[in-house]
């Protein structure tokens, strides 16, 4: 184990202790911490996409929204046990992220609006489909997370614990591309994509992998967001914020690193709820977006990764 | 191994290369000469799977490749160079290699990108910047040397003697004659020198306006009245 898992795995674990032994009993901070993850956990897989991918997406709302429903209705439906529908639902995200794959050949511009299209479509059909999804109406008490080895994971620290898992593994299935021979071609492709089809790369295929990768991630997210909260509705499930909120994270913590979505989910998610909301309780978001357009004009790779860069 | 039928390509009204037909074994090291815009590099092009033809059929081993996109001729032994070097940005030389043995031999072996970087004299340059960190002649060997890394069944070799002095090139053709004979590969290259494609290469082709004008020994074909028409034509434009 190198010095680097080292203190991976030592963050994590006092992640997985220290957290709830402190916060444990306060439902309200709990709750904000979960939600916060729950941006991050979308943050990671929207930067896998952006920075192996080379893909920028305005549209993981889509993948969320079809991962809370599909979970959603697996359960509630078929009956499925919640922790064999969450998986599924990160499968049937990887489904429906596969009418995206014609979009792979168009360039960043292009791609990133196809892609706000598609999250649009799917926010729609989710609404006029209310056979299915009971429309605009919604679904509600969708079960919570089931009791595992005597932990309660519907409760505030055990939910805690199932998306600190999640994260935990997303980084570590990241970290695993980036390093490998698939990352260090995904890297060449950027900005010579033809060099490096020419030498032997699947380049589409390569970037299919990390779109279905980040879907799957996304819909995993939603489930376990829809399980949390047990409602949704189709401007809930699939609403922009799902989209915005992940990208300003990521961006502010820096989308580069794999540590960076996370920490900006943290930040971002805090200075929105906590200040931005005080502040402008409705359309709190503009706030977001001014910092966002800030971030991408005078620190495009982030501001955390600036502060440690002066402190280095 | 490598067998063109009746090849054209079409670019809007100009026809890039007009119905060429040209067989190639795999021991041979062959000349493709011509002179500015004559359909080269389009040639090579449609070769490794990057210009389709209007027309025309491209047998690699016997097996039309026709059908099969870049990246998959690349892995049945086509390997490719540019003529303006294109370096996998954002990788250092060695990486550069790796990704293109990883991928286009479909194996891992370190030993052999040592000796690919040595033959090219890139051991030094190993852990620089492909992009921003290479002089063009350097850029030319990385050229070289990620289609080695590939380890194609043959080398397809755009310009990559072009702007070096004498005894660089001498140096260089001695080496592409080392890859002809220890990898036993076929090589197919394009120069523009009579001087050096006449002691490199056994076989010439020579192409002008998209055509075929004559194939043979370089005494045949540098003595050929038309070939000579076409060059001077070029040598006093
Ligand atoms: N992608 C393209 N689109 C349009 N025209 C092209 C394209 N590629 C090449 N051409 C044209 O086709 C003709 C043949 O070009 P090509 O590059 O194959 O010549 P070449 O023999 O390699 O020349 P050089 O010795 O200058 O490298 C030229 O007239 C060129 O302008
Ligand atoms: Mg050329």
């Amino acid at each position: 184990m190198n010095q680097r898992n080292f203190l991976f795995a030592v963050l994590l674990l006092a992640t997985y202790v220290l957290v709830p032994a402190v916060f444990g009993d306060n439902n309200y901070v709990m709750g904000l911490i979960i939600s916060a993850l729950i941006v991050a956990g979308i943050a990671i897989a929207w930067a896998l996409l952006g920075n192996l991918g080379g893909m920028v997406s305005f549209g993981h709302a889509a993948f969320f929204g079809v991962g809370s429903y599909a979970s959603a209705l697996l359960t509630m439906k078929l009956g499925w046990p919640v922790l064999l529908a969450m998986p599924m639902a990160g499968l049937i995200a990887v489904l429906f992220s596969a009418a995206m794959l014609p979009a792979l050949r168009l360039s960043g511009p292009y791609f990133a609006l196809a892609i706000l299209a598609y999250a649009q479509i799917f926010r729609i059909l989710a609404t006029e489909m209310d056979w299915l999804t009971q429309g605009a109406k919604g679904l509600s008490r969708i079960p919570t997370l089931p009791v595992l080895f005597g932990i309660d994971l519907g409760s505030r620290s055990g939910s805690y614990l199932v998306i600190v898992t999640l994260l935990a593994a997303f980084i570590a299935c990241y970290a695993w591309v980036r390093r490998s021979h698939y990352g260090t071609a995904l890297r060449a492709m950027h900005d010579s994509e033809q060099a490096t089809r020419v030498v032997g790369v699947n380049s589409v295929m390569l970037k299919a992998w990390m779109l279905f990768l980040s879907a799957f991630m996304t819909g995993v997210i939603g489930a376990f967001n829809a399980h949390t909260i047990n409602f949704l509705e189709p401007d809930y499930a699939f609403g922009g914020g799902w989209s915005v909120l992940p990208i300003v994270a990521a961006i502010f913590g820096g989308y580069r690193t794999l540590s960076g979505p996370v920490i900006g989910a943290l930040c971002i998610y805090l200075i929105d709820q906590l200040l931005f909301k005080s502040l402008l309780p409705t359309g709190h978001q503009i706030m977001l977006g001014v910092l966002l357009a800030a971030m991408i004009l005078f620190a495009p790779d982030g501001l955390l990764p600036l502060f440690r860069r002066r402190h280095a | 191994m490598l067998e063109l039928a009746n090849v054209t390509v079409q670019f809007g009204g100009l026809s890039a290369v007009k119905d060429v037909s040209l067989r190639m074994g795999s021991d041979e090291m062959v000349g493709l000469v011509g002179p500015n815009g004559a359909g080269k590099t389009t040639l090579f092009n449609v070769i490794s799977g990057l210009v389709k033809p209007i027309h025309g059929r491209v047998l690699f081993d016997g097996v039309d490749v026709m059908h099969e996109p870049d990246y998959k001729r690349a892995r049945l032994g086509l390997g490719r160079t540019f003529q303006i070097p294109q370096p996998m940005h954002e990788l250092t030389v060695r990486e550069n290699l790796v990704v293109a043995q990883r991928f286009g031999a479909g194996r891992v072996d370190a030993a052999r990108i040592d000796e690919i970087l040595e033959l090219l004299q890139l051991t030094e340059q190993a852990g620089r910047d492909a992009a921003t960190g290479l002089a063009l002649q350097e850029l030319k060997r990385l050229e070289v040397a990620k289609a080695l890394a590939t380890e194609p069944k043959l080398l397809l070799l755009d310009e990559v003697l072009a702007g070096l002095e004498t005894q660089g090139k001498r140096l260089f053709m001695e080496k592409l004659r080392e890859v002809h004979a220890r990898y036993r590969i076929g090589i197919l290259i394009i120069e523009h020198d009579i001087e050096t494609i006449s002691s490199l290469c056994p076989r010439v082709v020579v192409l002008d306006f998209g055509q075929i004008i004559a194939d043979g020994t370089p005494q045949q074909v540098f003595n050929d009245p038309a070939v000579i028409r076409s060059y001077t034509g070029v040598e006093h434009a």
